[in-house]
């Protein structure tokens, strides 16, 4: 068993156009997809990330506003997950409400210390 | 999980509403978009952050405090702090907390305002409706146009105009006190009648945005008879009528998706908890009125089909005093039309056929598809059958309902069936 980084990518502009009554189930597939995880036992960890931050570059010279200027590869949140596999970490990302909104999850294994 | 789940059915539409208000009533209308605009934000954030946990423990005040917060940026940012007096100081406060107790009564009161603002006399009905629909009951425009059967890039644009004609005609939100109000309320209620009645009318419209559409009307006549100087009789006399009509709605479609009409409606299926509520505020209606209003009467009318076990045991005397009385008060010739129904359960089809031909002949009288639908049912009763396939193909080629087409045309395939089996 491994545990792998879900980054969450894109469907920002999918999302300012929903009704409340649409974001309200889009946030209901969410807690339903992340609670079944939590049951399997495959959720470690995870949460959303604010719009706002900054990149910062050469020691601190360069400081940018925002993490990116190209809204659709923004990373909107995390969650961390354990699987046996590349191939069953994917498999569990393919249930992720993202890709509704355009978005989408990449998948990431996380190194471990005693290999 | 699913009981948390029930708690929080149409939780985000109801807050939108609630937090718009509140927002409206403290920073003016003239910020309305960018009130939207902070609010649609909150609930996104709600959506990304509630998502991964649990709800906090008082949405509410959360989502409150994040759209405050937006808005109090956004203000900044534009530096168009266009507020009055103490207010101003918002705008220096980092974080926004409000006791919970100051939050609900905020809300109600503000609730209150924007009732009356969206219903505001210088706003044509259209305009009151959309923006009741928008501003008080957090609806989207694809909801409302599925709803009324209208496109949604109409709904859209309609929804602007009657902004701007909502941001120049009203400055400040405020409940018109003694003088003033109970002309003020007639139009409110009035517009609640009409939200209510769309919400109502059996179309092909989606079933269930047009039920939400009616439990909001209600919501709002509630609001109303929750504050003392709006709490008259009309008000719980609107609010018992909308109890008797929704109690009804789980029966007025069968399981097919078709109309049933009320003769053979499956009377176990009325909502018997509605139509207490509604003999209740029926009594509080009846309390101290010299004269009953429309309103009155028609919950009257509505409460004797409620209460009745068939069709055939209705209070048809009852109901036919009460059109009459309607009729007195003031003409229209669709209570005219409607009265026949009742006037033919107690007087019988051939008088009932006399006062049909009475009323073709009179001035008022419009081909409309109720009048063919009596008219069927009439000639049905009558015994000619013919006629009753004109009658019943005028009704179809008359009304653009698709319910209401199959309908009548389930009745005519009946009949044929029954002339057949005749010959």
């Amino acid at each position: 068993m491994s545990n792998f980084l879900f980054l969450f990518r894109g469907g920002d502009a999918a999302r300012t156009n929903q009704t409340p009554e649409e974001m309200q189930e889009h946030m209901q597939k969410w807690g339903a997809w992340m609670g079944g995880l939590k049951e399997k036992g495959q959720l470690v960890d995870g949460l959303p990330l604010a719009k706002e931050g900054n990149v910062v570059k050469k020691g601190g010279e360069v400081i940018t506003d925002g993490p990116f200027a190209e809204g659709t590869e923004v990373v909107g949140g995390y969650l961390i997950v354990t699987a046996n596999d590349q191939k069953g970490a994917v498999e569990i990302s393919r249930g992720c409400p993202i890709f509704e909104h355009g978005g989408n999850v990449e998948v990431r294994q996380i190194m471990s210390m005693d290999m | 999980m699913t009981e948390t789940k029930k708690q929080v059915e149409n939780l985000f539409r109801y807050e939108y509403g609630k937090i718009i208000g509140v927002l409206i009533n403290k920073f003016g209308p003239s910020n309305l978009e960018r009130i939207e605009d902070a609010v649609q934000d909150a609930l996104l954030k709600a959506m990304q952050v509630w998502g991964y946990k649990n709800l906090p423990d008082n949405p509410t005040s959360w989502l409150y405090r994040v759209a405050t917060n937006n808005l109090i940026d956004v203000l900044r940012r534009d530096k168009k702090i266009l507020l009055k007096g103490d207010d101003t100081t918002i705008l220096t406060e980092n974080h926004v907390r409000i006791p919970e107790i100051v939050l609900e009564s905020a809300i109600s009161d503000s609730q209150l305002k924007m009732i009356f603002a969206c219903c505001h006399p210088s706003l044509s009905v259209d305009y009151q409706i959309i923006l009741s629909l928008k501003l008080i009951g957090g609806f989207g425009n694809g909801e409302i146009a599925k709803a009324l059967l209208k496109k949604e890039d109409s709904v859209a644009k309609s929804y602007t105009r009657a902004k701007r004609q909502l941001k120049s005609n009203i400055t400040t939100l405020d409940i018109p006190i003694e003088i003033g109000l109970q002309s003020r309320l007639s139009i409110v209620l009035r517009v609640i009648y009409l939200l209510f009645s769309e919400g109502y009318a059996s179309s092909t419209g989606s079933e269930i945005i047009k039920r939400d559409i009616c439990l909001e009307a209600i919501r709002l006549a509630l609001l109303l008879s929750e504050n003392e100087y709006c709490n008259r009789p009309n008000v719980n006399a609107l609010l018992a009528l909308m109890c008797f009509h929704t109690s009804r709605f789980d029966a007025r479609v069968n399981e097919n998706g078709e109309l049933v009409d009320l003769e053979h409606q499956d009377r176990t299926k009325y909502d018997n908890d509605l139509i207490a509520i509604g003999i209740e505020h029926l009594e509080k209606a009846s309390k101290a009125v010299l004269e009953p209003s429309n309103y009155h009467l028609e919950a009257a009318v509505s409460y004797y089909h409620c209460i009745a076990k068939t069709f055939e045991l209705t209070n048809w005397n009852s109901i036919l005093n009460l059109y009459n009385l309607q009729l007195k008060r003031q003409y229209s010739p669709v209570v005219e039309l409607n009265r026949i129904v009742p006037y033919y359960k107690v007087n019988g089809a051939k008088k009932a056929m006399g006062k049909l031909l009475e009323f073709e002949s009179s001035t008022y009288f419009k081909v409309s598809v109720l009048y063919y639908a009596i008219k069927a049912e009439l000639l049905l009763r009558l015994g000619s059958k013919e006629e009753t396939l004109g009658a019943l193909k005028a009704a179809i080629d008359l009304t653009e309902n698709e319910m209401e087409q199959k309908h009548f045309l389930k009745k005519m395939v009946e009949l044929r069936k029954v002339m057949l089996d005749d010959q």
